[in-house]
């Protein structure tokens, strides 16, 4: 009709980028479409489950009035180490202009939109009144901000998860429409992030620090725990992720990405492993009765010593995963390094999730010993949102994928 | 893109933040006071005290004790003897204290409470009443009198509301309250407060008792199974 | 003109012969993806349709209540008309609800005389049935401790004990919700469903909490309890004198605590544990009415505090004598 060409909006343009999106997210070959159909049917169990407890009461979980958080929190907290540990790309790559790290640092941000995803999922599965969420949302609830920490968690999580997808969502479409992105749209929120990422997790680990009725959590070491934790296991997790984008996609991230985040992992296991060492010692040493929930943990009370295997295993999986770490071969594309961060992520799950949640609450505050062991409900559920969680993972990653390799450009001339 | 530019940006944007965010912190602490309290919590006696029209009603023993005859006369009435009947007609052993060398009447009754001989408490000139340790006479009624003889400390914290318990109100301006007597739980003759069984306890999940108190008896040991 | 004529009806005889516009812009592969996407829809639906049944229990205009300090005169007098209602529906009991005020003027504290109490646990019972507890877990929101004497140490108390009490080497020590001066638990609610009112107690807006069970972790004295399920309570077992702050039959999902049967006190009356006490070991009262039982016991009494070094400022004393 015109020869002239139309003008390229975004009105026009961002539409198609997301149709173009979603047409290729459902593309792929026949291993994708079976993981990405297994994904689906374990969140469908998860949220057949959920959908049970709310029907059925929360009676239905193995949690009880002694112990009154139990997997769901362990896996929130967990999520919340996982998306904290993006920062650990965010800053060689823009503080210290690793030009290497530049390249891949995006896959760290959607490994953070993924787990913060799942982390607010965990929240929501944990509530007992879920259809009353809205009291919280500030002018038409109550919002008791400053005084209780889980606002400040609602804030933070939520903004952190508005600032990655802005960021990946910007540069993703300047990719896809070819053009350069520009750096005051999203470079301000990239470093916004390295502080808001480290604020997640502290927010986090002071709900928990700051209960005076807990002594197994009231230490002030636990934010820095909580830190030292999630940047190896968010770094690792992001290491596997890479391992995985080259097996399925061919994609070849550059080597000293990883390398630098195996640094990374280095220092901070060693911190956390030291802290670790600090904690169990003050509390032992000291000998008082602030030790019955560590005593617990490590080797049982009064007959009860259900967290016990647990526990060994964790540090076990820890020590192994630590020691492989500090190999030279962990430095090269090996097993050795995918062994190691296989174990460290499920040894600082176990650590954090069901060996910190869980012992905070015995001894009860009253000394009674209530054990917790998770309900085949609650694994359910928590399989279901990891189910979730991989799924926008995956298509997130895809997305990345498809855009940095060229295959999903705009066929409008551009400006 | 100047790294420093954008390291500038987001402490500005902090900066802007955290003003921002205590501006809103100041408003939230003045909206945590309590804006619907009908009155601030003052040391007042006007509400609780002057307006006080409920008493607080002390259970008392209707009188002395009786005892019951066996058997019916001839027109099938029962009766029942007083303390007078037979200790105005015999000789008081001021010494006794215990029941073990009587054998008439009184058989079996267990005495534990002190040293004490049975007339240090009983009247043997007035067989109806008690007395105190000077010897003037307390009837039956007043009990609670002789009992504070010795036991001051708990009558002091008796009439303080800390002894005994009580039924009612707390706020006698809306209600009586109604307390006991020192005989309704305390036997004078064995006053020790006797031990009970635990009825009731809560059935917590996976609260199950350690294995020691599968040694108890009682109810609650066999409900865990 | 007349050319194209010939041409236009070529062209609508030739698309004629072509399939709808619908089928044309969709391929195959979309039409498989559609159904796909569809079917997993389907499913997602299936999945989570006990939520129907969950959503059977709630109404909206429940779902649209206000926090209890917002609620106008009326609105709280809709709202009590409901829960009444709903009483009824549920548990086929009759029921009063009010809307109990603090008395002004009034602090309540409560202290326990250790060396009277003999861990009897009437008081629990009392408290179960007082508040409309669950039945089938003798709920209560009291909890006795035997402990050994010689020692404060709860680590080597215990909560099971049961048979003949008391037990010549043990005290008890009961524990219920300290109605705390810096509650932890009010601090940490995140749509502040719970709040503590001028005569000290810490009260809870069942109908506004989101069963997070953040004060329950905060609570340093076991004080809170959650519904893990509807509370079962036979019709005839129900205390039909009930108050929308305290021992109305509470909803699932949410947290609940002792309240010093604020229906009960801030009507003049003993709390119901006090009553049924045998020992006489319990004492309550206004703090700030100089001539009333519990300011004797603090004024003369060596009265200590549980757990002082977390600074929560309880409202309940223990005393020995």
């Amino acid at each position: 009709m015109s020869s002239i060409p139309l003008k390229q909006t975004a009105i026009t343009s961002y539409p198609k980028f997301i149709g173009r999106a979603l047409w290729l997210a459902t593309e792929g070959s026949f291993a994708f479409y079976a993981w990405m159909t297994v994904l689906t049917a374990v969140f469908l169990v998860g949220a057949n489950a959920w959908a049970n407890q709310v029907a059925g009461g929360m009676i239905t979980t193995n949690m009880t009035d002694h112990v009154s958080w139990g997997l769901y929190i362990a896996n929130f907290t967990f999520c919340v180490g996982l998306a904290a540990g993006g920062v650990m790309m965010v800053i060689p790559a823009y503080l210290y202009d690793d030009e290497e790290m530049h390249k891949v640092v995006i896959i760290g941000e959607a490994v953070a939109i993924a787990a913060i995803v799942m982390c607010t999922l965990n929240v929501v599965v944990d509530l007992g009144r879920p259809d009353r969420f809205w009291h919280l949302i500030p002018g038409i609830g109550k919002f008791n901000w400053p005084m209780s920490m889980l606002t400040w968690d609602v804030i933070v999580l939520n903004g952190y998860l508005l600032i990655n997808l802005h960021v990946v969502g910007y540069l993703l479409y300047m990719r896809y429409l070819g053009r350069k992105p520009n750096g005051w749209w999203y470079l301000p929120f990239v470093f916004l992030s390295i502080f808001w990422a480290i604020s997640i997790h502290t927010v986090t680990a002071f709900l928990y620090c700051g209960l005076g009725g807990r002594p197994f959590w009231n230490s002030a070491l636990l934010a820095p725990r909580f830190l030292a934790s999630a940047f190896v296991s968010g770094p690792a997790f992001i290491i596997l992720v890479m391992r995985v984008l080259r097996l399925t996609t061919g994609y070849t991230a550059p080597a000293s990405p990883a390398r630098t985040l195996i640094q990374i992992i280095r220092v901070a296991m060693t911190i956390n492993l030291l802290m670790l060492v600090s904690e169990v010692f003050t509390v032992i040493y000291t000998g008082s009765a602030h030790a019955a929930p560590l005593n617990y943990l490590f080797f049982g009370d009064h007959g009860k010593s259900g967290l016990v295997p647990w526990i060994w295993t964790a540090i076990g999986m820890n020590l192994v995963g630590t020691a492989l770490f500090f190999t030279p071969a962990a430095l090269e594309r090996s097993h050795v390094r995918i062994l190691a961060c296989l174990l460290v992520i499920v040894g600082i799950w176990i650590e954090k999730g069901m060996g910190l949640i869980v012992p905070g609450f015995i001894p009860s505050t009253l000394h009674e010993i209530v054990e917790y062991s998770p309900s085949l409900l609650e694994w359910k559920v928590v399989a279901g949102i990891w189910g979730l969680g991989l799924i926008i993972l995956t298509l997130s990653l895809k997305l990345i994928v498809n855009v940095f390799t060229g295959r999903m450009h705009t066929d409008e001339p551009t400006t | 893109m100047p790294r420093i530019a954008s390291l500038f940006f987001a402490v500005l944007l902090c900066l802007f933040a955290s003003m921002a965010l205590a501006a809103l912190w100041q408003s939230g602490m003045r909206a945590n006071t309590p804006t619907n309290s009908a009155a601030e919590p003052q040391v007042s006696q006007a509400t609780v005290h002057s307006n006080e029209a409920h008493p607080v009603i002390i259970r008392k023993p209707s009188g002395p004790p009786r005892i019951e005859l066996a058997g019916r006369d001839p027109q099938g009435r029962t009766a029942s003897v007083a303390c007078s009947t037979c200790h105005s007609v015999r000789q008081a052993n001021l010494e006794n204290k215990t029941a073990a060398t009587l054998d008439e009447f009184h058989q079996g009754m267990t005495f534990n409470h002190g040293n004490i001989t049975c007339y240090a408490c009983h009247n043997p000139n007035e067989p109806d009443a008690l007395r105190l340790a000077d010897g003037s006479s307390v009837a039956y009624e007043n009990v609670m009198t002789l009992c504070s003889q010795c036991h001051s400390k708990q009558a002091e914290s008796f009439a303080h509301g800390a002894h005994g318990g009580m039924n009612g109100h707390w706020d006698l301006s809306r209600g009586p309250q109604m307390k006991n007597n020192c005989i309704d739980c305390h036997d004078p003759h064995v006053p020790k407060y006797p031990k009970m069984i635990v009825g009731f306890k809560p059935k917590d999940r996976f609260n199950e008792p350690s294995n020691s108190e599968h040694q108890q008896e009682g109810t609650a040991a066999h409900d865990k199974h | 003109m007349t050319n194209t004529e010939p041409n236009n009806t070529q062209q609508a005889e030739s698309s004629a012969k072509r399939s709808l516009p619908i089928v044309e812009n969709f391929t195959r592969r979309a039409v498989v993806k559609g159904g796909f996407a569809t079917l997993g829809a389907a499913a997602f639906v299936a999945a989570v349709s006990p939520l129907r049944q969950a959503a059977k229990s709630t109404t909206a205009v429940e779902f649209m209540q206000q926090h209890y300090t917002e609620l106008s005169p009326e609105q709280k007098a809709d709202v009590i008309a409901r829960l009444e209602a709903e009483t009824k529906e549920k548990y086929g009991a009759d029921v009063t609800i009010a809307d109990d005020r603090p008395i002004p003027g009034t602090k309540f504290v409560y202290a326990i005389n250790l060396s009277v109490c003999n861990g009897n646990g009437k008081c629990v019972e009392a408290c179960h049935k007082e508040n409309n507890h669950d039945r089938s877990t003798n709920q209560s929101y009291i909890r006795v401790i035997e402990m050994p004497k010689g020692t404060m140490d709860m680590e080597k108390g215990s909560t099971t004990y049961s048979g003949i009490v008391p037990k010549d080497d043990k005290f008890y020590l009961p524990v219920q919700c300290q109605q705390c001066d810096e509650p932890p638990c009010v601090d940490v609610c995140p749509v502040k469903a719970t709040w503590k009112e001028e005569d000290g107690i810490v009260v809870v807006d069942y109908n506004w909490c989101i069963g997070c069970r953040y004060c329950e972790a905060a609570c340093p004295y076991h004080a809170r309890r959650f519904n893990w399920k509807q509370p079962e309570v036979p019709a005839e077992e129900i205390n039909p004198d009930q108050s929308y702050l305290s021992n109305r039959v509470r909803p699932v999902g949410v947290v609940e605590k002792c309240t010093y049967c604020l229906h009960r006190t801030r009507r003049g009356k003993l709390p119901a544990c006090l009553e049924a006490c045998p020992t006489g070991a319990r004492v309550f009262g206004n703090i700030l009415d100089k001539n009333s039982n519990i300011r004797w016991i603090l004024e003369n009494k060596r009265v200590y505090i549980l757990k002082e070094e977390l600074g929560t400022k309880p409202a309940f004393f223990y005393y020995f004598d």
